[in-house]
């Protein structure tokens, strides 16, 4: 392998890779974010414990759902997301309507990271003492209010590192997309290669390219999880209980 | 007609008994302290008045409203408080917005007036100066004290605490034990359940000693302290009181 012929594949064939990089971020960015929305549906639902009071059909649809949403987290985390992409993509294709690749791909993906953001929320929101639950409803909340006002917000805070680690999956796996031969990063290489015949190169450079675009994402990712714990360690000042209130002559302890 | 009426309440946890018949009543502006050991029921039977625990058998009145056939519970609970043993504070949020989110989304108030009444309430528990602190910056006392405030921010009729102080070390206790004394002053409502014998016997209007699920013996504080009828509540105070 030189380093000559990767910087001359590199200065040729610069915009075939720029192509690919963005088709790659376009479906690992949508396809995270959609997955997340997907996740908050699926595991919010999931998470839901219904009070034994509830009437007894919303029982049984809550149970008939958790039934649906474990199949669906079963099948596309047990399935390889390649096999995924070819399968959807010919299903709708022939059978229902002719989407064009692209939105196929972003469908994949993101029905795909559903499945994993789904465990995720679920267990994000598990996490959360049910003390806070119990303090939001005390104070008349419902449990919907109690949901988005209380726990989901932070569910989502604790589970932002792992929510992360999902945009850096798909940046690198969205590479099996090329199976349905969206022009991702992948796709692209495998097209220098072919034209180049440098295989070794052409792949050094691909590698390096993925680095690049995680760790960019890492970095960035890293700074949003600092913003979000920021701001909550401002110090109080002083205490004026015991200027505003006297101490009991007898004291509290027992 | 008393403000909570408990009748003959029973409740059980997989086959074990918690609460064997229970019976007992607070009437307006009165305190009333649960006392007893540990798992003889106290904080069940608090749960149970707040809809956190349903009951098995018995009824339990509230504004002379059956509760478990009540069709709006939250705006039951809106005017029943309670404060926890853990505080359980919302610990994504500030002092200031623990104890204004749910007057704006249950009582729907707009914010600012939301806010001045935190603050008239954080003002009484002696916490102004922390309205920008996260609960995980407070001390045990102080996060206890904001869970108080954000209970009074909903205007409520009745104040339970599920033993408030039992989380705290004791040179904190005082503190939040005088906010409540501050708030029996004030005519409020109350049902505590608490292991501090000399709070007991000073704030409270009536005693209940539980034991084993059943309420052994109520009455006046000096009654139940200076008098108790049973061996077993004699045993209990002194085992606690030493």
């Amino acid at each position: 392998m030189s380093l000559a012929k990767c910087l001359e594949i590199l200065l040729k064939y610069y915009p075939s890779f720029l192509l690919g990089i963005r088709t790659t971020l376009i479906v690992a960015l949508s396809g995270t974010l959609l997955g997340l929305m997907i996740g908050l549906l699926v595991g919010g639902f999931r998470a839901i414990r219904l009070d034994k009071t509830a009437a007894g059909y919303k029982k049984v649809i809550k149970k008939i759902l958790d039934v649906f949403a474990r199949i669906y987290i079963e099948v596309f985390r047990g399935t390889p997301m390649m096999v995924q992409a070819v399968f959807i993509y010919y299903l709708v294709y022939t059978n229902i309507i002719r989407w064009d690749k692209m939105t196929a791909a972003i469908f994949v993906i993101s029905i795909n990271t559903g499945a994993y953001m789904a465990e995720i929320v679920r267990s994000g929101i598990q996490a959360i003492d049910p003390g806070q639950n119990e303090a939001a409803r005390s104070l008349g909340m419902t449990s919907m209010q109690t949901m988005m006002g209380v726990i989901l917000p932070q569910a989502i805070r604790n589970a932002f590192p792992a929510i992360g680690n999902e945009l850096i999956v798909n940046i690198k796996d969205s590479s099996v997309l090329m199976i349905i031969s969206i022009t991702e990063l992948m796709f692209q290489s495998n097209s220098i290669a072919g034209t180049t015949y440098r295989f070794t190169e052409t792949y050094f450079l691909t590698a390096m390219i993925y680095l690049l675009l995680t760790g960019i994402s890492s970095i960035i990712l890293g700074m949003i999880e600092k913003r979000m714990n920021h701001s909550r360690t401002s110090l109080p000042q002083s205490d004026t209980t015991f200027s505003s209130i006297s101490l009991a002559e007898k004291g509290g302890k027992a | 007609m008393s403000l909570i009426d408990v009748r003959n309440v029973r409740k059980g946890f997989g086959g074990l008994e918690v609460l064997n018949d229970i019976s007992f009543q607070v009437e307006k502006g009165e305190v009333v302290c649960l006392i007893g050991a540990s798992g003889s029921g106290k904080s069940t039977m608090l749960r149970c008045i707040n809809l956190l625990e349903d009951i098995d058998a018995g009824s339990i009145r509230v504004f002379d409203e059956e509760i478990s056939k009540l069709t709006d519970i939250n705006d039951y609970r809106r005017r029943v408080g309670m404060v926890f043993q853990q505080f359980n504070l919302f610990n994504n949020m500030d002092v200031l917005n623990n104890c204004i989110l749910a007057q704006v989304r249950v009582l729907k108030k707009d914010r600012k007036e939301a806010e001045a009444r935190a603050l008239q309430e954080l003002e009484k528990v002696g916490l102004r100066d922390f309205i920008h602190a996260y609960p995980s910056t407070l001390s045990g006392g102080q996060k206890q004290r904001v869970a108080i405030a954000r209970a009074l921010c909903m205007d409520p009729e009745i104040l339970l605490f599920d033993e408030p102080t039992s989380a705290l070390d004791p040179e904190m206790v005082g503190e939040v034990l005088n906010v409540i004394r501050e708030l029996a002053k004030e005519d409020m409502t109350m049902v505590i359940v608490t292991h501090e014998m000399a709070f007991a016997r000073d704030v409270a209007d009536k005693v209940i000693f539980m034991d084993e699920g059943v309420i052994l013996e109520e009455g006046r504080p000096e009654k139940i302290f200076d008098h108790p009828e049973y061996d077993r509540t004699r045993q209990f105070l002194s085992r606690i009181l030493q």
